[in-house]
């Protein structure tokens, strides 16, 4: 399968700080790349160096077969379109106006800025006046806007860095379903994300901790590589003391709150009779919040 | 390579942002007008009305020709006072800047000696007047001599000062010229400054550089407005100064928009170099005004002579470009030199601009690449 990004023993190093230390990974065209990690650990840094915005201290980053070096970085930003998390749109510009700009500025002439639009408009099912105020706009839509914007100039590569914060629910499923129908048109989607939930929509995930890559895989993998016994969703028959609680911990690997619940994982599988004492238990599947958990934040 | 339509398409960006934003509108248009309407009101250099308080112990026809003199002038606003505790007592309250005592003996001393002496006490709390007054006592006391002692003068050498391209040495005529070297240099740093540390501040910057425009680009784009707004800044600057001042303008247009152009391309390199420093618009507003407020008020010579200042603080002027737009302002609205006669102001006013610009789009550039 060919790779749309290649990333080969990436580092970025701040003064004496290395906000990514010798990461590498693939993504191959047309899947959604889910890129996990708690605050800090280099996602933002990675995305920067992908999208042109940061240089790389040592290490190799290609995009569509061109290497990321000086006097490429045209080409390279041609295949990419980047929405960042902090800002999406001008809010005292139109619709029209905001979709023209991020035109112009990636070189689309005028007869395919029409056709994209459209094309575009189509995709979203868009049925507002282009002479909007984004201002006017809701959160979900304004979003949709975005999405627009970061496309309008037909990259190859969508570089999505938590598109759905702060939208609600219902908006946010909706433009999973575009993140899903992108890939249809041939799109690769580069996204991150605090969602777990929306996280297990991803083709595969890369998860990063301290500016390093920790695991990578598809989702269930990750779930199988993580947890190869049995996981177990218990729900205390009252209230857990501290002693309870310190008892319990001791017979698991894995003792995470989850809701009123506590997901675990027995260091023995003959420890759930005693457990069964206290708690309501039943066996589960682990979520990728489960994962997530385990590996990014396990060793805190 | 710098494509101009990914500079007109931030150019008309900005276009709309300000047409949208009412405090810059209100900033380029209204602001000026008030800068003008104020300074040119409240500043005045010439003095008048000098509220003058005298006591006449002389009482007769020579020390009233003199307080006649005094009185019939624009300058002296008198009143009597009975003694001297009385007169330094208004004088302490603020009532009179300066006390006049004539003594018993005036006329005889003046009529038999040829020598009466009057005691002039003045206010030195405020060096403005006094400076002011002395000067005009000095004309007073030529009247007086030849109207009370008949003296006429047939000196050989005689002075007779005339004031070139401000005959009447109207405060306005000097203040509203310069004003435009304030004016711009507060719109073109502040508005440079607040557009880029904007986009810093709501991430908008990142975005940008994610495309293939070039920060030359942006910079470009981004200036542009904020240029044309400094000179129709500077157009309300001279229409103000024509209609309400009836401030002359004898120079040469071509030379004035020349000096103008250079000034506003220094100042909005300035503004772009706090933007580089600053990336939040409110630290960006506190550094614009003390960068572009405080050296083109102090070091310009708009208000303070230059030449009146100590050796190093003249030598720090020359850095600031302001100092040398007031010279050029000033001069094509009063004086009307030509290019070659400014070659001084321009060479300066140049070389200082091309300095500011070339550093700060070289900074500008790193800091967007970091």
């Amino acid at each position: 399968m060919r790779n749309i990004v290649e990333v080969q023993n990436l580092c970025v190093k701040f003064g004496d700080f290395f906000a990514v230390k010798d990461v590498s990974f693939a993504v191959t065209y047309g899947e959604i790349f889910g890129f996990l990690g708690a605050n800090g650990a280099g996602k933002t840094t990675t995305i920067r160096v992908i999208c042109g915005l940061t240089h790389a201290t040592s290490g190799e980053v290609i995009i569509a077969g061109e290497h990321f070096i000086k006097g490429k970085e045209d080409i390279i930003k041609a295949n990419v379109g980047y929405m960042s998390q902090r800002f999406t749109l001008y809010n005292d510009l139109t619709i029209k106006e905001n979709l023209d700009f991020a035109a112009t500025t990636h070189n689309v002439s005028r007869k395919d800025l029409q056709r994209n639009k459209s094309d575009l408009f189509d995709l979203i099912q868009f049925n507002k006046k282009e002479s909007s105020l984004v201002s006017e706009l809701p959160s979900g839509i304004k979003q949709q806007v975005a999405l627009v914007a970061a496309l309008i100039h037909q990259p190859k590569l969508v570089v999505l860095d938590e598109p759905t914060a702060g939208v609600s629910p219902v908006s946010r499923a909706y433009f999973w379903e575009l993140i899903r129908k992108l890939t249809k048109m041939n799109k690769t989607v580069f996204v991150t994300t605090h969602y777990m939930d929306e996280a297990e929509n991803c083709d595969r995930i890369a998860l990063m901790r301290s500016g390093e890559l920790i695991a990578i895989g598809t989702v269930p993998e990750l779930k199988n590589n993580t947890f190869s016994t049995q996981m177990y969703n218990i729900t205390p028959k009252k209230p857990l003391i501290n002693d309870d609680a310190e008892s319990i911990s001791r017979l698991c690997l894995l003792f995470e709150p989850y809701g009123i619940h506590y997901h675990v994982v027995l260091k023995h599988d003959a420890d759930i009779t005693s457990l069964e004492d206290k708690c309501y238990v039943e066996k589960v599947n682990p979520s990728l919040e489960d994962v997530f958990i385990k590996l990014v934040e396990g060793d805190r | 390579m710098i494509k101009m339509r990914r500079v007109l398409s931030i150019f008309r960006k900005e276009i709309y942002h300000i047409v949208r934003d009412p405090f810059t509108l209100i900033m380029a248009l209204v602001m000026p007008v008030i800068m003008v309407l104020m300074f040119g009101s409240a500043v005045e250099f010439n003095v008048q009305n000098v509220a003058t308080t005298y006591i006449d112990e002389s009482k007769t026809p020579s020390s009233l020709t003199f307080l006649n003199l005094l009185g019939s002038s624009k300058y002296f606003q008198l009143t009597s006072t009975d003694n001297i505790f009385s007169g330094y007592k208004r004088m302490e309250r603020e009532q009179a800047k300066a006390l006049i005592i004539i003594p018993p003996t005036f006329e005889y001393d003046v009529l038999g000696n040829n020598t009466g002496h009057i005691q002039i006490l003045l206010d030195g709390t405020d060096n403005t007047a006094i400076g002011a007054i002395g000067g005009y006592i000095g004309f007073v006391q030529a009247k007086a001599c030849s109207e009370i002692c008949k003296i006429t003068e047939h000196s050989t050498v005689k002075l007779v000062p005339k004031f070139l391209f401000n005959p009447e040495l109207n405060s306005q005529w000097f203040i509203v010229p310069g004003l435009a070297a304030v004016v711009m240099a507060i719109l073109s740093i502040l508005l440079t400054a607040l557009t880029i540390s904007r986009e810093w501040e709501r991430g908008s910057m990142e975005l940008l550089l994610s495309t293939p425009v070039r920060p030359l680009e942006i910079v470009v784009g981004k200036i542009m407005p904020y240029a044309i707004l400094g000179l129709v800044s500077v157009i309300v600057v001279y229409i103000v100064a024509r209609t309400f001042y009836s401030v002359p303008f004898v120079g040469s247009h071509l030379v004035f928009f020349c000096g103008t152009i250079l000034f506003l391309f220094a100042y909005l390199g300035l503004g772009l170099l706090v933007s580089t420093v600053v990336r939040n618009q409110q630290a960006a507003v506190q550094i614009a005004m003390a960068v572009g407020l405080m050296p083109s008020m102090l070091f310009s010579g708009f208000i303070f002579a230059l030449e009146h200042m100590p050796f190093v603080f003249k030598c720090i002027a020359t850095i600031f470009p302001a100092r040398w737009y007031v010279t050029i302002a000033r001069d094509q609205f009063l004086k009307g030199s030509s290019l070659q006669d400014l070659w001084l102001p321009f060479t300066a006013l140049s070389i200082s601009a091309y300095f500011i610009v070339q550093l700060c789009v070289a900074k500008f550039k790193r800091t967007l690449e970091q």
